[in-house]
């Protein structure tokens, strides 16, 4: 065998290396599901209205015989938005025309980062958490780095140099700060209730279906649930793209790939909203009624030799070929996995409800949402950090 | 690992695809501009371009003034909440003082209709 | 790379940034730049372990620039960037001089003079035994400086009402301008 095993041994002894390569590997994988959002939710969102509606929707595109019920047409979509010339419209300023989509990307992706997917889990001795940025302030970076999404729509509608864009990124952009403030107060009770910044550390406390966050703070997760929609420019709040008045909004100037990017953007920023309400509210990772650590030693228990099996096909896999999975060692890291595909189901709920308030109810008026945010969001979510603390304080202070 | 080393990763990534993607229909999309001299216009539903850029409504501004207020009481709610277990009704009590003076600042706002949007 | 490397990497990066703040003509470049300064700020404080005050910096930042942005798109159009060169009189000549050599005379006695700084109590792994940084600022704050605490709410009400006096125009000035906006209901 060309591989030696003391170097393999040397590399997992270096707590560095093994963690940054966890970081590349656990990127790589969060991008490409990043990327898989827009296509699939974008399919989502003409099939689903299609079926409310009676109607069939997208079903054409497809190889051959093979349609899949137009799950392609995405696919086309994307490469048909590459494949476009490049405008860039007459008195636009044109550096900052092209750089406001990079400047929308860049916060999208980093609070991608901070979520933790999944529980932490040990291999090869270390412990490592499957969120990739474990900063000190906990989720307080994604409010942080969220609140920098401003700037891509500010600057897209004002370097396009066109009205309809300007208004409506003054509008998104009045839009978000405004229910930027209910989003980040529903959130406080949370600390309140499970002590803890660390995303991470809030799921755990949410152990049973009785400590999620939406049965210990409702009223917190419902003013969450507005501010989710309000934030991402989503209907019934999408009165920074509301067609009948601003055409499309800050990006009705922008086509090609550069308005794919927009897109991916958008969806990315919905994805990441969702899963942090499943983090908080949801009980994120964890199951309902399975411990994590039943988990384990459910999957402890096991024996699925495949992984050996393919291993002795080379002459390799010998010695662990009757060992069950918490001999190997793996069974924590195949307890996280599960609990990202849970968090997932979650988050997909949350997506699925973005489709269906947007085809069920419809938009508001301008006047109306900003009274909606500052008159009533506002007032109740200090109400409910005020009451939230009383009531933590009377059963936890004697 | 230092905890910032992962942020500064994605963020050098974050450009790069941005760059990429956002400079992709430029390599890859049709180079020949086909000259019109309407092409280049700032949409207006297919008519001539109709009068200035308007001057936009000061209530953007003082919302976003708004903003910067409240997201500072925001965060120093944080800060309690975070030490709220050691504090007890110490902390509560001193909160309330903080919130009592701002939610008075609140009441002002509103009636002065600043939040109105007519 | 070592910190004092990636710190020397952040620092000139500072500096230009704040360069391109006052030196660009265009408004919104100026605030871009100011973004981009503030962004790096924030992460030079990161490096310094002082979390709390990272995030804070983005966060509030974040918003405050937001407000620049949407005074100069309520004032300027696009195309009116101001074109004018850029006349450097006499006394700018001899401030400019002034603040540099001050500068220079800073630098010098910054890397002469042997650092008064020492190390406190509150090293980053004394922080991490106590909870955190949030969490022991928020002590430090709701202990020790307590009354700033509270007068700061008090700063946030003026700055409120000062707010809404400077922006907001009583009703009854402007008899008339008020559009009825039920036309399309």
């Amino acid at each position: 065998m060309g591989l030696d095993l003391q170097q393999i041994q040397a590399f997992l002894d270096n707590e560095f290396a093994v963690q940054l390569i966890a970081t590349a590997i656990k990127f790589a994988v969060v991008f490409a599901i990043c990327i898989q959002v827009p296509p699939i939710m974008i399919w989502v969102e003409r099939r689903a209205p299609a079926l409310m509606q009676r109607r069939k929707g997208p079903n054409r595109v497809g190889f051959f015989k093979l349609r899949l019920w137009g799950l392609l047409q995405s696919a086309a979509d994307a490469v048909k938005l590459i494949l476009k010339e490049e405008i860039v419209p007459r008195g636009a300023n044109k550096i900052f025309f092209q750089i406001a989509p990079i400047f929308g990307v860049i916060p999208a992706l980093l609070i991608a980062c901070a979520i933790p997917y999944g529980n932490d889990f040990q291999l090869f001795g270390y412990n490592i958490p499957l969120s990739i940025v474990n900063v000190d302030v906990g989720f307080l970076f994604i409010l942080a780095v969220s609140s920098l999404g401003i700037y891509g729509i500010t600057i897209a509608g004002w370097a396009s140099n066109n009205k309809y864009s300007l208004l409506g990124s003054l509008r998104a952009s009045a839009q978000m700060i405004s229910y930027e403030i209910p989003l980040g107060m529903s959130l406080i009770p949370i600390v309140l209730i499970y002590g803890t910044l660390d995303l991470n550390q809030i799921v755990i406390g949410q152990s049973n279906l009785w400590n999620w966050g939406i049965i210990t703070s409702p009223i917190s997760f419902m003013i969450f649930f507005v501010c989710m929609f309000a934030e991402t420019n989503r209907a019934p709040f999408d009165l920074a793209e509301s067609e009948a008045e601003l055409v499309a909004g800050f990006h009705t100037e922008y086509g090609s790939a550069k308005f794919a990017l927009i897109f991916l953007t958008e969806y990315v920023v919905m994805f990441i909203l969702s899963c942090l309400a499943s983090t908080v509210f949801f009980g994120g990772w964890q199951i309902p009624f399975v411990p994590h650590d039943t988990l384990m030693q459910l999957i402890g228990g096991l024996h699925i030799p495949v992984l050996p099996y393919l291993l002795d096909l080379v002459g390799w896999g010998a010695p662990f070929l009757s060992l069950s999975l918490q001999e190997m060692g793996v069974h924590s890291l195949i307890a996280s996995l599960i609990g990202v595909a849970v968090l997932f189901i979650k988050a997909g709920f949350f997506m699925w409800m973005y489709v269906w308030v947007r085809w069920t109810l419809p938009r508001f008026r301008y006047d109306q949402l900003m009274s909606l945010g500052w008159k009533f969001m506002l007032p109740v979510g200090l109400a409910n950090i005020f009451v939230t603390a009383i009531i933590v304080a009377i059963l936890n202070f004697k | 690992m230092n905890p910032y080393l992962p942020v500064l990763i994605v963020l050098v990534f974050a450009i790069i695809f941005g760059c990429i993607m956002s400079g992709l229909s430029h390599f890859i999309g049709p180079r020949k501009r086909t000259l019109s001299p309407v092409k280049d216009e700032p949409y207006e539903c297919g008519v001539p371009m109709v009068g200035e850029r308007d001057k936009m409504s000061v209530k953007f501004y003082l919302t976003a003034i708004l903003f910067i207020l409240f997201d500072i009481e925001t965060i120093f709610l944080y800060l309690w909440a975070t030490t709220f277990r050691e504090l007890g009704w110490f902390g509560i009590v001193e909160v309330t003082i903080f919130l009592v003076i701002l939610v008075a600042g609140y009441v002002y706002v509103v009636k002065r209709g600043a939040l109105e949007w007519d | 790379m070592t910190q004092l490397h990636l710190f020397y990497v952040f620092a000139a990066l500072v500096t230009f940034c704040s360069v391109m703040v006052v030196g660009s003509r265009n408004p919104v470049t100026s605030a871009v730049f100011l973004v981009f300064d503030l962004f790096l700020l924030a992460g030079i404080y990161a490096m310094m372990e002082a979390h709390f005050v990272a995030a804070i910096q983005v966060l509030v930042y974040a918003g405050a620039i937001v407000v620049l942005f949407v005074f100069v798109i309520m004032l300027l159009n696009l195309e009116q960037e101001s074109h004018g060169k850029v006349r450097v009189s006499i006394p700018d000549i001899v401030m400019m001089g002034i603040t540099g050599l001050s500068f220079v005379i800073i630098a010098f006695l910054v890397a002469r003079v042997p650092s008064m700084a020492t190390v406190g109590e509150m090293t980053p792994e004394a922080i991490a035994a106590a909870g955190g940084n949030t969490y022991v600022v928020g002590m430090v704050l709701f202990t020790k400086y307590l009354w700033p605490f509270e007068l700061a709410s008090i700063l946030i009400l003026l700055a409120m009402v000062a707010s809404i006096v400077i922006a907001k125009k009583d009703k009854a000035a402007k008899p008339g301008r008020r559009r009825t906006v039920n036309a399309n209901q």
